[in-house]
């Protein structure tokens, strides 16, 4: 699409100014099942997203139809949209920061350069490393994925700015079962950098993961001392992030409102969002409204620093832009930094306690507003610092503030998950079991 | 929309390898939404959603390819590119596209396109209204609108060219009730098969928003739940996700074919509570999971999954009906052209019993009565299933007592079956959206009231 006649056609209409984002994305999957590639999927996308401020209320618009035909559609769309908004707010198209960081690493063309018959090969034997660990180990889906994305942004203020990432990830889903019992688990890696996957690791731990579960079942009931793995701990922060934006704060429905230089944690807690670190398709100089982006502990100490923002709820709240702008407000690389605790001695600390390896149902069984969580968990119990049995089909119910305040130990394994959101292994002072 | 001659020549390059099977889908989607917040019209988006997604098998093995591109060209080369995966001499399969059918069994009677983007946002401020004057204690109110019209056209080498439109729309309403001690919500979503005329002749928007604001408010005064093992008694419409996500997904073709489900080799034996029966239903007239045709060009059709107890059907797309040696039951299902279809649920409930609500509940000397379910999950591995209890009270010498929050079901789906001991006669289905791995479609989930005699209940009170 010719993006100066779509600037200009805006000026035409009315529309004072105007943003297009344009994503493009090729995708690259393999499945493998019982040593044979079972799926196998390639894929090219693009879509255009247009913002534009007409009678200084901000229309939206997206197609995934690209051409110039289909610019009057976007340029209407924009205005109908906008002469619907009643919301006061103001509204930004933006002109561009003086700098933006170079950020190494988002783009690694070697990616590409290994052969997708080698690709293949690798996952079927990732496959065949998983079975051969453990006669327990009933079935094994390995898996590769593979995306680059392409990122444009171009305004009518004379913003242009450009990103390019790739990022591939190496899984395997592993069933087990003794007969009896059947559990399941999955281990993965994501970077972008080929030599960083070890097949073997990944082989071992998710065979380890999934036979160790086998014959679990609920502890008793009670209050316990908790060890929450470092999956576990990243599993639950995901749905608190949204207390972490301004924009639910300003909505009245997060829990740190009015927190600024509060403790709301441990003082063995800092998180972190990080914009530049290395090998992660979430990081970048800018975010989706051209905003540049920057390093910084949302929590220092226990303490809250501050809030994510975008340009327009940075605006209300009188303070800088802080370049988590993607559509909603959203963090970019999020982490709790880790401590200097091992898992081991963590786990020999405690006296009647269990280690949560796993929590399922973090998307409805959690409550962001109220901090509430209830969830299903599977782990170990453990009796004077040593592993007892397994256990499963428990819930663990507690309140995520008060449970970043009981912190009583960060370990030095932070792990990040899908979305790049990670954490330590965190021990807990105690939350409710329920079990039998 | 792309002519049958090019449709054609896109299988016929798919078909140039070893393959045995190849398909067309195309999707050309137009969507609005918008969202209100505080009172406000926050934001109103129009987007065209267009792509080409094509597949070529040989017996169960898949690949998969889409582009945004209609060029004949790029089409032609994405077939033959997946082609590639499976080498060696063509089969020499030769077909002709049959004459293109065209779904038409849902009525629809406002198209979203003949309705103006202020009267659609006007649901919105009447829905806040609503919302608010329900309760002083009611201090914020989000709702959302939205409506799509989806042309999907399906053509494969066995001949089948069909076209199917699925007119869908959906309202949203989240109320925050707060006090000095907590916030909690409640959050209501009917939607359906509709155009416009569903918000003329199926819900009033007033009584859909009061009761958000109903369960908020009664959330807001509710106790922590007590935990541990104890009777449920789940109630009605969206209390039906128990069966979707605990038992629902593990008949689903997409694990029981490979053996990763807890049902795999279990048909024809009793897998639930005589008590029970349930379908999965994909012809309901204007239902929120209904379609005419599913996303494999076959005709959508009711499928009894459970009889008396019973194990009677899976649910089977076609590649996996290959693995598992079934006849496929038409449950191939996607979000878009960017994803291959697989076996998924359309609306799926358990069937009417005899007994009434009140006599379950007087039934019950100590229990909790889930009125309202929240979301929940399921490993179809293990049968393992959670999901939380929106709107919670304990029953008490048979009367339904105090409201409780922050309760969360956990189990498995298996045991939990065999011990339904009570089946209402209420039937009420309600409307969600089903995440798994061709993404996330529209699915009805439902059931009468009925009582499971056992679940393990965690809640932020401990054990009684």
């Amino acid at each position: 699409m010719n993006f100066d006649l779509l600037f200009k056609k805006a000026k035409e209409k009315g529309i004072e100014d105007i943003q297009v984002y344009l994503g493009k994305s090729n995708q690259f999957d393999i499945e493998v099942f019982k040593g044979e590639l079972e799926k196998y999927t390639i894929a090219d996308s693009a879509k255009l997203s247009v913002k534009g401020i007409y009678d200084s209320k901000m229309g939206t618009v997206s197609t995934e139809i690209i051409n110039d035909d289909t610019i009057d559609f976007i340029l209407d769309s924009i205005i109908a949209s906008a002469k619907t908004i009643d919301s006061e707010d103001e509204v930004f198209i933006y002109a561009g920061d003086k700098e933006y960081k170079e950020v190494e690493g988002l783009l690694n063309p070697e990616l590409e350069q290994v052969s997708a018959k080698q690709k293949i090969e690798d996952t079927l034997e990732l496959e065949k490393k998983v079975l051969a660990k453990d006669e327990r180990i009933k079935m094994v889906q390995a898996f590769y994925g593979q995306s680059q994305g392409n990122v444009l942004i171009q305004n009518s203020k004379g913003l242009q700015l450009e990103k390019e990432s790739n990022n591939a990830i190496y899984g395997v889903y592993v069933i087990a079962s003794d007969g009896k019992d059947q559990r399941t688990a999955i281990e993965y890696k994501q970077t972008n950098d080929y030599s960083d996957f070890d097949f073997e690791y990944l082989a071992t731990k998710g065979a380890e993961k999934a036979v160790a579960l086998l014959g679990a079942g609920p502890c008793e009931s009670g209050d316990y001392e908790i060890l929450l793995q470092n999956n576990a701990s990243t599993a639950l922060l995901g749905p608190h992030l949204s207390m972490f934006s301004a924009e639910s704060v300003q909505k009245d429905v997060s829990l740190l409102k009015g927190k600024v230089g509060e403790e709301i944690a441990n003082p063995m807690i800092t998180i972190v969002d990080d914009p530049f670190m290395p090998k992660s398709p979430k990081s970048g100089a800018f975010d989706d409204e051209g905003v540049a982006t920057k390093y910084k502990e949302l929590v220092k100490d226990g303490k809250l620093t501050g809030y994510l923002h975008n340009l327009k709820t940075a605006k209300k709240d009188n303070v800088k832009p802080t370049g988590n702008g993607f559509g909603r407000i959203a963090p970019t690389n999020f982490y709790i930094k880790p401590g200097e605790l091992s898992y081991d001695d963590a786990v020999k600390s405690m006296k009647k306690g269990v280690i949560i390896t796993d929590l399922a149902g973090t998307h409805s069984g959690t409550n962001p507003i109220s901090g509430d969580f209830s969830l299903q968990a599977s782990g170990f119990l453990v009796v004077d610092g040593e592993i007892t049995e397994p256990v499963a089909l428990i819930t663990i119910a507690g309140n995520y503030l008060e449970l970043l305040k009981d912190v009583t130990g960060v370990c030095d394994d932070l792990k990040f998950g899908f979305s790049f959101t990670g954490s330590p292994s965190l021990r807990i002072k105690n939350l409710v079991v329920s079990g039998k | 929309m792309l002519e049958k001659k090019l449709i054609k020549k896109v299988l016929d390059a798919a078909l140039t390898t070893n393959a045995d099977f190849a398909e067309v889908f195309i999707e050309d989607k137009f969507q609005t939404m918008a969202s209100l917040l505080s009172s406000k019209i926050e934001k109103v988006n129009n987007a065209k959603v267009f792509g080409v997604g094509v597949r070529v098998a040989r017996g169960y093995h898949t690949v998969y390819g889409y582009t945004n591109s209609s060029t004949e060209e790029d089409l032609v080369k994405l077939a033959s590119d997946l082609a590639q995966s499976f080498p060696g001499e063509p089969l020499g399969i030769t077909f002709e596209l049959e004459e293109m059918k065209v779904g038409n069994l849902h009525t629809i009677k406002r198209y979203p396109s003949d309705v103006s983007i202020d009267e659609k946002v006007a649901l919105l401020k009447r829905a806040d209204k609503a919302a608010r004057e329900y309760s002083d204690e009611i201090k914020q109110v989000s709702a959302s609108y939205q409506d799509y019209v989806q042309k999907v056209w399906v053509a494969n080498s066995e001949g089948t060219f069909v076209q199917d439109t699925r007119v869908r729309t959906r309202l949203g309403i989240n109320s925050v009730a707060a006090n000095d001690i907590t916030k909690q919500s409640g959050w209501y979503g009917p939607g359906g098969h509709y155009g416009f005329e569903f918000y003329d002749e199926q819900i009033s928007v007033e009584e859909a928003a009061q009761e958000a604001s109903r369960i908020a408010v009664t959330m807001l005064h509710a106790d922590e739940c007590p935990s541990g093992k104890m009777p449920v008694v789940i109630d009605n419409g969206f209390g039906g996700v128990i069966f979707h996500e605990a038992v629902g997904h593990s008949l689903e073709a997409t694990s029981v074919a490979k053996g990763a489900s807890v049902f795999t080799g279990k048909k024809g034996t009793k897998i639930a509570s005589e008590l029970v029966s349930a379908v999965d239903d994909g012809t309901i007239p204007n239902a929120w999971g209904s379609a005419e045709y599913d996303d494999e060009g076959n005709k959508q059709i009711k499928r009894q999954l459970i009889k008396d107890g019973m194990l009677t059907s899976y649910m089977v797309d076609k590649i996996n009906s290959r693995r598992m040696d079934d006849e496929p039951t038409n449950s191939g299902r996607r979000e878009s052209y960017k994803f291959a279809p697989t076996s998924r649920m359309t609306n799926t409930y358990i069937e009417n019993g005899e007994s009434t609500f009140d006599e379950i509940i007087a039934a019950t000397d100590y229990g909790l009565y889930a009125k309202k379910m929240g979301g929940g999950s399921v490993n179809p591995a293990t049968g393992d299933f959670n999901f939380a209890v929106g709107e919670g009270y304990m029953i008490r010498d048979g009367k339904i007592a105090e409201p409780v929050r922050g309760a969360t079901l956990v189990g498995t789906g298996a045991e939990a079956l065999l011990k339904v001991d009570m089946v209402g006669n209420n039937l009420l289905r309600a409307q969600g959206m089903c995440g798994s791995s061709s993404g996330s479609i529209p699915t009805d989930v439902g059931q009468p009231t009925i009582r499971v005699s056992e679940i393990t209940v965690g809640g932020r009170k401990g054990a009684n």
